[in-house]
């Protein structure tokens, strides 16, 4: 199946759908990380440069941190997010959706050093492809995904309109294909809309905006509405 | 129940639920408190949270609208991620780590540890003995350029001030050898998860190297600075890569042979084995760091407290390595 959703079971029983990110967001992300360390790089370059030899050892170690451990440290303390992450929604978690914790993250970071071989993330880029949820070596290793961050978009829900009683008696993916329909028409164009409605014009006994209507009504019906 | 109905009656829920994650994104402590007002406390997080994982579970269970079955899965995973974050690292189970889990550690890994020591310190060795049995090898591994950079830094004739490089503060090198040694340490580590290759590739030529110099600077007479400069901090330097190599070579074997195990399963396993022990070579390096910088280099310390602290150093890590954490139970 060509579905990047992971189910998991949390232990309150219920299943959290995961968003795996493919490779070209993340490889997005990994270029704004790449241009913020080395604008830091060189912001430190200019300070220390004042200071003279005992600044070339304080710039040498602002290297490694930033090289090795500004991803660990963004990933863990910042909600999973490094800052090329939060700019593309991206976020690290464990495989079982819970926050990434200190050792995955560390290993996930340090694999880098497989997955940038032979060239430019070549490992992981062929890793991501191949597998399900577009984990490069690292992920696989420290047992991490990187997720989507659903936008919490504003609560939508459909027009409220006289109840209209459908004609027959509808089966459960019938029903939930009308109320799907009335919550998001609102997104579409009215042409749209009619065209969609159109196809259901034997249930509804309408045409045009008239069947839309008709099954805005219905989904009333359905959800319960008086 | 109907849609409509079972929105209408739990709604209230939901928008505290909403309303205690996005106060807690605030990212100022102060702020948060600032906002407190209509906001469930943090003690009601946790039963707040269990509800609407329920209504998640009715809503699924009962067919409801998928924006409506989204907005829950969406608030659930934002609990979740609250709920289930690990607890911050405490000091004194950082401090038991060192003194304790990280030795234990080690010792669980000991085919691992003792291969990687074998593929370190044999080649080092024996670079070491045949360079003094035939010195003209030197040249099939260095050009003459890099053997006179070696010379001219471990040369008796310039050394009493400063043992073991040309030129450059004590907190350059510092900066130097962090940079170096500890990437060198990590990528020995990571490079084992290509089939345990990376891994034995470092070890082997780093033994190669290592030996070569000392077995060359010493055969042509320039081995008292050398192993004057190298004895403070070998023994944390050397044992760090090969424990690095041994938590590399360890993830290799559980792509090779998982056992009763998937590659999956086993590879994740390793992984947290080997990124436990990278945290004990970073200390280690660090530390190696520090005295190669600010007492190794030191040219006036009489030969005896050279030669002493070196050996006490690796009699007190090997000790460490041994002993640390035995018969304690585990805090972790």
């Amino acid at each position: 199946m060509l579905d990047t959703l992971s189910h998991v079971e949390t232990p309150e029983g219920i299943s959290l759908r995961l968003r795996s990110a493919g490779v070209l967001p993340r490889a997005a992300a990994w270029l704004v990380d790449f241009a913020v360390r080395l604008a830091v790089v060189w912001v430190f370059s200019i300070l220390f440069a004042v200071l003279g030899e005992a600044g070339l050892g304080l710039y040498l170690i602002a290297l490694f941190v930033v090289f090795w451990m500004y991803p660990v440290l963004f990933e863990v303390l910042r909600d999973g997010q490094t800052i090329g992450k939060k700019a593309m929604g991206l976020r690290v978690v464990n495989s079982n959706g819970t926050p990434v914790t200190w050792i995955a993250s560390i290993v996930r970071n340090l694999m880098r050093t497989v997955d940038m071989l032979p060239v430019l993330y070549g490992f992981g880029f062929v890793a991501g492809l191949i597998d399900p949820h577009s984990r490069r070596l690292g992920d696989m290793v420290a047992g991490t995904l990187v997720i989507h961050v659903e936008k919490s978009q504003r609560h939508v829900s459909a027009p409220e309109v006289p109840v209209v009683y459908a004609p027959v008696a509808l089966a459960a993916d019938e029903r939930a294909a009308i109320v799907a329909f009335a919550e998001r028409a609102q997104q579409l164009t009215p042409e749209r809309q009619q065209e969609l409605a159109a196809i259901l014009h034997r249930l509804t006994e309408a045409h045009g905006a008239a069947g839309v209507q008709r099954l805005y009504g219905m989904a009333s019906g359905l959800l319960g509405r008086r | 129940m109907k849609q409509d109905d079972f929105q209408k009656r739990h709604q209230a829920e939901w928008q505290d639920l909403a309303s205690w994650l996005d106060a807690r994104a605030r990212p100022k402590a102060r702020e948060r408190r600032l906002d407190a007002a209509g906001v469930p406390s943090d003690l009601e997080f946790p039963a707040l949270y269990r509800r609407v994982c329920q209504h998640l579970a009715l809503a699924e269970r009962r067919g409801y609208s998928n924006l409506l079955i989204e907005r829950l899965q969406d608030l659930v995973h934002r609990g979740h991620l609250v709920l289930y974050r690990p607890p911050p690292p405490r000091w004194l189970s950082v401090l038991s780590f060192f003194s304790a889990g990280f030795p234990r550690l080690v010792r669980a890994q000991w085919r691992a540890m003792s291969v990687a020591a074998v593929l370190f310190f044999l080649p080092l060795v024996i670079m070491i003995a045949l360079l003094q049995w035939r010195p003209e090898l030197v040249h099939s591994m260095f050009d003459v350029s890099q053997l006179a950079e070696f010379e001219a830094m471990y040369d008796p004739a310039n050394s009493e001030m400063r043992l073991g490089r040309e030129s450059g503060s004590d907190l350059k090198m510092f900066g130097h050898y962090i940079l170096n040694n500890v990437s060198i340490g990590f990528r020995t580590f990571a490079s084992g998860l290509l089939f345990c290759v990376g891994s034995i590739i470092v070890l082997v030529s780093n033994g190669l190297i290592i030996g070569g110099v000392a077995g060359h600077l010493t055969a042509i007479g320039y081995g008292e600075p050398f192993w004057r400069f190298v004895v403070g901090h070998s023994a944390p330097e050397l044992l760090a890569i090969v424990i690095s190599g041994g938590a590399g070579l360890q993830i290799g074997m559980a792509l090779i042979a998982p056992g009763r195990r998937s590659r999956g399963r086993a590879l994740v396993e390793s992984g947290i084995i080997g990124g436990r022990l990278v945290l004990g070579v970073f200390a280690m390096l660090v530390f190696a760091a520090f005295v190669e910088a600010f007492w190794s280099s030191i040219g006036w310390m009489p030969n005896p407290i050279k030669y002493s602290v070196g050996g006490a150093l690796w009699v007190l890590i090997l000790a460490w390595l041994w002993r640390g954490g035995r018969g304690q139970v585990d805090a972790a």
